[in-house]
């Protein structure tokens, strides 16, 4: 394995290994951690962009080939996998039974189950199915000590122990590495339906609200804001909007009803509908959230309340015209989401102006953080925003499940 | 704890609260030394703070004191949870029961923990929402202890436990400070270990929860089978049809009548088992979901299928299937309720094995269990002043959680572990599993004030601890 393909900021790794095994990826951990190598976990390597640049960082440990499913009962609706295994996996041995789980990963074909967990991805259709940690019944990890520890199980509904799963997802590979995943799984809807609608000048405001009062709520719903690559579709002044239906046919052609004449209401005239091709499309805009253009863009992920998007895309309008970078923005009408990214038409321009936004932002969007940005700026950006109040805490944690720091020092949140 | 320092902790608190907001008589205490698993001592204070400042000053003074603390809900806990197992300050949160806000628009409240749970859906229902987990309990239990506990209930099913629900809460830790934290905070999910840490890591003072949208259309149908093994069959073959129940809970004969002697629900008597279907969502969705269920019980053997036709019968089916362990209460001297979990499809041999192990124990049991989580809720009826009984009890529940198991279950599904299964949890996992969720407590409380005698094996610990035994027999 090429170590350019796992360097981070300006480190390249001394060693990557590829654990075919969880006992294998724990042996690893171990000798790291005994002789003071940093090591950095990596999946598809589709958001390896997360984070800091970690401070030290020896080895690279490349989990794809831990890609077995290790048990599926369809009529339980659990699977156990791999955290090597990829999304688009999961996706396909799951659409085989009938099931489904809503991880809504970008670039699902290279993206595993132990970095979309890992990274603590949130997704579109989380307003509707719930969250990926709440389909988490279970995991294996192994620690920096090279202990191997379970969590959770294959039923459902479990208190038994405390929940570490919960403290796994989104920890960046800076408490355990993900081995083993468990997860309940849903009924897949029978139909899918993409409705995608281009907004006229001064429609927005209203096609949110009409959008929030939809008595049959959307499975999704986006408005986006150029991307014009990823959403193959017209867009008007006001964005486009990108809605998904699920359910049964009866269901979702009520809803279609209903969205038109809700559209109709907002000034909204014309809107596509993309059946056959719903899955695929939808995948698309998922993938709009990591995709970059080339080394003269970054993205940023903004969370709050549906009710407060317009101010945040706001400040990230304003501030990027103070440093004339161009915004995209995915707003996610249902979570409250604000996804931007911020480009310049030429890579010489970028560098410097993304760290002038970058410093700016932090009063204006202190919560928001990067989802993507080119390897050699990350290193002078703010990869988290402002801290949480419980950062005191989770150094404890830190120090008490990776007291050596072994697993990816300096990558998490306050230099964690 | 010697008189005179029980003395100088009681002034203390009392100083920091007010007389109001500390109990020190024994006849008052004794309200504070079970819960309704079983009782044990006397606390040596109980502590009803009015806000997380008052409950950071109580966590600061029995920490001085070194004196263990327990949270305490409504004490509804059915593991042990709030019992004072070795003494300390109860540390009540029933003074705190504001719901401090309510965002329709974003679907979200805030409230502190002492308010009931079933009081949120009911300020939540003139903007078309609700609070989705509805633990049995939900008359009485608060959402605190619902939070501690990880409740679950018969629309987990469809809605997730309480972890699902927490997006947000302010908790007071070990030196006594008082944080927020978020699930969307970046950083370690710290909301998430706090749902369901049985008072262990900290107290929580105000949770924001997630609030639903009322279905447009409920279906509630009462299914006949001739034994359990035969309605959770039936409930298998649903789930793994996939259609969208919301709530599948199973009542067996022995349960039937005794809820039916108190509620004349309507439920059949002569069947061996009761199957209990709620469909809620878009009205066509909704009936052709019954019709499949319908189905698919036909296909099981059902007896007899029977849908409500008003909203007041269907809140009569809920309230009864509710009441449900209380009725039981009314009519045997003493139960013992175990919690346990399987995969779904195992469901039909669980419950053959809990039957063989109440045989063989020569005990009764009754079965009221949300099926469709494959949560298994066998009620071991006997009399506790029997000794032989009394023993038989303990033996059977632990046979009972050693059978789920080993059919690849685990030994609780939304009770908690507490004071009752810790001994229990190294059937489920290893030393090394143990001691890294030890690391996570000890990241929070590494002097083990915070309900010691919970979830973790006693280990080596010795002293006269009291074993605590079931008790409950109440409403
Ligand atoms: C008739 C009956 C039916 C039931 N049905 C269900 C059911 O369907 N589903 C279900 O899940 N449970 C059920 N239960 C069990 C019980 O009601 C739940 O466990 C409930 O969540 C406990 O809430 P509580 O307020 O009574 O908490 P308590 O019993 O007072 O406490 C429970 C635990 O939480 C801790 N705790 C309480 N409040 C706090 C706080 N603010 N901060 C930190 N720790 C705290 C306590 O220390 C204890 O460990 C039932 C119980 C009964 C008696």
């Amino acid at each position: 394995m090429s170590a350019k393909l796992y360097a981070l900021g300006t480190h390249l790794p001394g060693d990557v290994e590829t654990p075919a095994t969880l006992a294998e990826l724990a042996a690893l951990l171990r000798a790291c951690n005994e002789t003071g190598r940093a090591a950095v976990l990596f999946g598809g390597r589709t958001l390896q962009g997360l984070g800091a640049v970690p401070k030290r960082y020896d080895v690279a440990i490349d989990c794809t080939r831990l890609d077995r499913v290790i048990e599926h009962e369809p009529r339980d609706l659990t699977i156990a996998l791999e955290a090597g295994c990829r999304v688009a996996t999961l996706d396909a041995v799951l659409a085989a039974c009938g099931q489904f789980v809503p991880l809504d990963a970008p670039r699902a074909a290279a993206a595993t189950i132990g970095g979309t967990l890992a990274s603590g991805w949130l997704g579109p259709r989380r307003a509707t199915y719930g969250r990926a940690r709440d389909f988490v019944i279970g995991t294996i990890v192994a620690l920096a000590d090279g202990t191997i520890a379970k969590a959770g199980g294959m039923v459902v509904k479990n208190v038994t122990g405390y929940d570490l799963s919960k403290l796994y997802v989104g920890s960046l590979g800076t408490l355990a590495a993900i081995g083993q995943a468990n997860f309940k799984t849903l009924p897949l809807p029978s139909v899918r339906r993409l409705a995608v609608a281009p907004l006229p000048e001064g429609s927005r405001a209203r096609t949110t609200a009409n959008i929030a009062a939809l008595a049959t709520e959307p499975a999704a719903a986006l408005i986006v804001t150029g991307f014009a690559k990823e959403i193959d579709a017209p867009s008007g002044v006001d964005g486009c909007l990108v809605l998904l239906l699920e359910g049964s046919e009866r269901t979702v052609d009520a809803a279609t009803r209903e969205l038109r004449s809700a559209l109709g209401a907002a000034g909204v005239p014309q809107t596509r509908l993309i059946d056959r091709e719903a899955g695929f499309a939808f995948a698309r805009v998922l993938d709009a959230y990591v995709e970059t253009l080339g080394s003269r863009s970054m993205t940023y992920r903004s969370l709050g309340l549906p009710s407060d998007t317009t101010p945040r895309i706001d400040a990230f309008a304003r501030v990027a015209r103070a440093n004339r970078l161009t915004l995209e923005t995915i707003e996610d009408v249902r979570t409250g989401d604000v996804i931007a990214r911020l480009s310049a038409r030429l890579v010489a321009d970028f560098a410097t102006r993304a760290k002038l936004f970058d410093g700016e932002r932090r009063t204006a969007l202190a919560e928001a953080r990067i989802l993507v940005a080119p390897e050699k700026l990350r290193a002078g950006l703010d990869a988290w925003g402002a801290p949480a109040a419980s950062l005191p805490l989770m150094r404890t944690l830190k120090s008490r499940f990776d007291p050596n720091g072994t697993l990816a020092p300096g990558r998490y949140v306050g230099g964690i | 704890m010697l008189t005179v320092a029980a003395d100088r902790l009681r002034d203390e608190l009392t100083l920091a609260l007010g007389p109001g907001g500390v109990l020190t008589a024994p006849e008052d205490l004794a309200a504070y030394a079970f819960d309704a698993y079983s009782d044990a001592r006397l606390p040596v204070a109980a502590a009803l703070p009015r806000d997380a400042h008052e409950v950071a000053a109580v966590v600061r003074i029995a920490r001085a004191h070194g004196e263990p603390i327990v949270a305490r809900g409504a004490g509804t806990g059915l593991c042990g949870g709030a019992v004072p197992v070795t003494g300390g300050v109860v540390l009540s949160l029933a003074r705190m029961n504001r719901i401090l806000s309510l965002d329709a628009r974003n679907r979200i409240a805030r409230v502190q923990p002492g308010v009931i749970n079933l009081d949120l859906s009911r300020a939540a229902a003139p903007d078309g929402l609700f609070f989705g987990p509805d633990p049995s309990s939900q008359r009485i239990s608060m959402l605190g202890g619902n939070a501690a506990t990880n409740a679950g209930g018969p629309h987990a099913f469809a809605y997730g436990s309480m972890s699902a629900h927490v997006i947000g809460l302010e908790f007071v830790d070990e030196a006594g400070d008082i944080t927020w934290v978020t699930i969307d905070d970046a950083g370690y999910d710290i909301t998430g270990v706090l749902v369901g840490s049985e008072g262990t890591l900290g107290i929580l003072t105000a949770l924001e929860l997630r609030l639903l949208r009322t279905p447009r259309a409920v279906r509630v149908c009462v299914a006949a089978f001739d034994g359990v093994e035969a309605a959770s069959e039936c409930v298998s073959s649903i789930v793994a049809a996939g259609i969208a129940a919301t709530a599948l809970e199973i009542m067996d004969r022995t349960i039937v009548r005794a809820v039916e002697a108190h509620y004349r629900a309507g439920y059949p008597q002569e069947a061996g088992a009761v199957l209990l279907v709620e469909v809620a969502g878009e009205s066509p969705d909704v009936e052709a979901s019954e019709r499949a269920i319908a189905a698919l019980a036909r296909d099981c053997g059902t007896l007899a299928w029977r849908s409500a036709s008003s909203a007041r019968e269907r809140e009569a089916l809920w309230a009864a299937r509710k009441g449900a362990a209380g009725a039981l209460g009314r009519i045997a001297p003493n139960y013992y309720i175990q919690d346990a979990t399987v995969p779904r499809t195992r469901l039909p041999q669980a419950i053959a094995r809990v039957e063989a192990i109440a045989r063989e124990h020569r005990l009764p049991v009754g079965n009221v269990f949300h099926a469709g989580d494959g949560n298994l809720h066998p009620l071991l009826i006997f009399d506790r002043r029997e000794q032989r009984q009394l023993d038989a009890v303990v033996a059977a529940g632990h046979d009972i959680l050693a059978a789920c198991i080993d059919l690849g279950g685990t030994i609780s599904g939304e009770h908690g572990i507490g004071y009752e299964k810790r001994e229990t949890l190294p059937l489920v996992f290893s030393a090394d599993d143990i001691a890294t969720m030890e690391r996570l407590r000890g990241a929070f409380d590494p002097a083990r004030g915070f309900n010691p005698d919970k979830i973790f094996p006693s280990g080596a610990v010795c002293g006269e601890v009291r074993t605590p035994s079931p008790t409950l027999s109440h409403a």
